[in-house]
């Protein structure tokens, strides 16, 4: 047969392409983006089954009330945690390591019921992630270095960095949730995580894994961050902690106060 | 018996015109007027405004003749956090005042000390009002204003009797609503996990 003569190669041609790229990748957004509310529960998960949680820590405010959130944390249930911490966040990366402590020191109070938690340095890991834009950066430059954090937000949702060899090989698994209160790389790493799920790398769509949880700051009473906004359509669970943000954007779930 | 009023204004960007505010003379005499021994204040990094507020304040003070009964301490940023701060001001049945932080107002609270949140309004966005008319509204806080703080300082003796608990004493088992644990079970399917 001829090669395609290349009057085939008309403006028409790539419009019809593009319109057909552009129908497919509609498709594939809404079948992996969640309902308006939710409603379906997923599939009954087995105690003591493997579960690894991302947790993305912002600046002072944004971390002091993610910890606030994690205050019950079962470590029982939720058995390796990876904390995201934006490079040059010493604070940060203290807090994350005193909550793990202090679920270690919780542990020896709690004497022989210690069996089944899943504490210590093989259970939790920091990454640290660059900025997706530093204080004063050029408003040219922020998309390349934008990008930069983006690519460096698929290796902790891939493998956790210090996955050592005490723990399971389950746990380098991808994250089963993913809990952000919205700091700006809170949105890059969802992105990268919706990316995941849109190609089914590692069956992070089939397999129902990398849900997400957004919790609205409790500073926010009347109207959503710049974040939640950006968010409110594609995370699994948007909640907020004030009643007059109940049901924004369709989603919004109000909780009363968590922190 | 000694009372201490703690000021924090923010480390990074520190909320200047609180600090003239706490140390002005309208603010001065309800101070003296609620018995109030000690003003600390945490400045940041506004250490010049600070210096030249506290002078002022404190000549107020002698002219008064009440320089005994009212002494003015500052520092810039305390970096293993305010809760040592906060501890005094319970001890001490005082009160605090704070910008509209998120993060002062939580440790604050935890503390279940009176405090004053008084929200910067010459930021652009004005969700820090909202967060402290919200906090007013539900008796957790008393919403002060930068340009008149008088009356809330004078407000905070009785505001003691009446101040609501924080967190709500929703959570834990009486809880209405889910705690946050209760979504993360919830999302990932950990749903009858403590009925077992």
């Amino acid at each position: 047969m001829a090669p395609p003569s290349a009057a085939l190669y008309t403006p028409t041609f790539f419009l019809a392409l593009l319109t057909t790229l552009l129908l497919c990748a509609s498709l594939r957004l809404l079948a992996i983006l969640p309902d308006t509310r939710f409603s379906s529960p997923p599939p009954r998960r087995k105690s003591g089954s493997s579960t690894r949680i991302l947790i993305v820590l912002g600046s002072g405010g944004h971390t002091q009330e993610m910890l606030y959130l994690l205050k019950d944390l079962d470590p029982r249930k939720y058995t390796h945690r990876t904390w995201v911490v934006s490079s040059g966040d010493a604070f940060s990366v203290g807090r994350a390591v005193a909550f793990e402590k202090a679920l270690e020191e919780k542990a020896e109070g709690e004497g022989e019921q210690v069996r089944g938690w899943n504490i210590g340095s093989a259970h939790y890991d920091i990454a640290i992630v660059p900025r997706a834009r530093k204080i004063h950066q050029s408003l040219i430059t922020t998309p390349f270095s934008s990008l930069y954090c983006l690519w460096a937000c698929f290796r902790p949702l891939l493998i956790p960095t210090t996955s050592s060899s005490t723990s399971s090989i389950t746990d380098a698994d991808l994250p089963d949730l993913i809990i952000t209160n919205g700091p700006a790389t809170a949105c890059i790493l969802i992105l990268a995580s919706l990316i995941l799920k849109f190609f089914n790398v590692q069956g992070a769509s089939s397999r129902g894994k990398c849900k997400t949880i957004y919790a609205e700051s409790f500073a926010r009473v009347k109207t959503l961050s710049l974040s939640g906004k950006l968010l409110v359509r594609v995370v699994d669970r948007f909640l907020v902690q004030w009643d007059g943000l109940d049901g924004v954007g369709g989603r919004a779930e109000f909780v009363g106060i968590l922190v | 018996m000694s009372k201490l009023c703690f000021v924090t204004t923010g480390a990074t960007a520190p909320f200047t015109k609180l600090i003239v505010s706490v140390l002005s003379t309208p603010s001065l005499d309800a101070f003296l007027q609620c018995e109030v021994t000690h003003i600390f204040i945490q400045y940041g990094t506004a250490k010049d405004v600070y210096e030249t507020s506290a002078q002022a304040a404190r000549a107020y003070l002698k002219q008064k003749g009440a320089e005994e009964k009212l002494e003015i301490d500052g520092m810039d940023f305390d970096s293993s956090g305010l809760s040592k701060q906060f501890k005094l001001v319970q001890e001490t049945q005082g009160l605090a005042i704070s910008h509209a932080g998120s993060g002062s107002i939580l440790v604050a609270l935890r503390f279940q000390v009176p405090l004053i949140v008084v929200p910067n309004t010459a930021l652009l966005d004005n969700h820090q009002e909202e967060l402290a008319v919200a906090m007013d509204r539900a008796n957790y806080v008393i919403h002060g204003n930068v340009d008149n703080l008088a009356p809330a300082i004078k407000a905070f003796e009785d505001f003691r009797a009446k101040m609501a608990q924080f967190p709500p004493i929703t959570a834990g088992k009486q809880r209405q609503s889910k705690s946050f644990a209760d979504v993360m079970d919830e999302t990932v399917g950990f749903t009858d996990f403590n009925n077992e």
